[in-house]
């Protein structure tokens, strides 16, 4: 079989374990700078916001540690990663880009300014969700499909 | 297309488990070949005939729709 550049099936586990854990990062956080940062790239109008600063750790600490797990998540295999389940994958992953790219469109029509910022924001990490929403739910559907003999 | 799975299966007494087993698949895309919803691909096909030892036309044919 050819290769399908995958991660192994446990790496989902490890991005399960990012996500959660960048809950108490958050809330230890929230609890230090008070009224601090949200999710969003650190990024103001204007400023330059130097490297390895609070809000860029903040960043790192929490947008690209749920950006890592959801993409280690969506592209780890399956416990048989067959034909069929390859075929399941492709397709999800069509949908996930067009949902993305309606969703672009609609806010390169409809947002200005400082708003595209947050489909910028949106766009990181909505096309691995949808993707991996989509891809466990038709498998889930195969499955119960596939009744026990 | 249409096929014999199930038949050949019921044949050599094989479950659905034991022939994906065979060809390195799960059990589901067995079960969604044998039930038209999945159609392998070549490689796959020729693995499932060698298992049940016959040419693959045997145990794969065209339908009418595929012809149109």
């Amino acid at each position: 079989m050819s290769t399908n550049y995958l991660f192994p099936y446990k790496t989902r586990w490890l991005g399960l374990i990012l996500i959660l854990v960048h809950i108490p990062v958050k809330l230890w956080w929230d609890a230090r700078y008070p009224g601090g940062y949200d999710h969003n790239i650190p990024y103001v109008e204007g400023e330059v916001t130097p490297l390895f600063s609070p809000p860029h750790l903040f960043y790192i600490a929490t947008t690209l540690m749920v950006l890592v797990g959801l993409f280690l998540i969506a592209f780890s295999k399956e416990k048989i990663e067959d034909e069929q389940i390859a075929q399941l994958r492709l397709d999800s992953l069509r949908w996930a880009i067009y949902l993305n790219y309606a969703i672009l469109l609609f806010s390169l029509i409809f947002t200005q300014g400082g708003n595209s910022k947050h489909f910028l924001t949106l766009n990181i990490w909505l096309p691995l969700l949808f993707f991996i929403l989509r891809f466990q739910w038709v498998l889930y559907r195969l499955n119960r499909s596939a009744k026990p003999e | 297309m249409k096929n014999n799975i199930r038949v050949e299966r019921a044949i050599k007494n094989m479950t659905q488990e034991e022939l994906a087993n065979q060809v390195g698949v799960s059990r589901q895309t067995i079960n969604t070949i044998e039930s038209n919803k999945y159609i392998p691909s070549t490689l796959l096909a020729l693995k499932i005939a060698r298992v049940f030892g016959k040419p693959v036309e045997d145990i794969f044919s065209l339908d009418e729709t595929d012809l149109k």
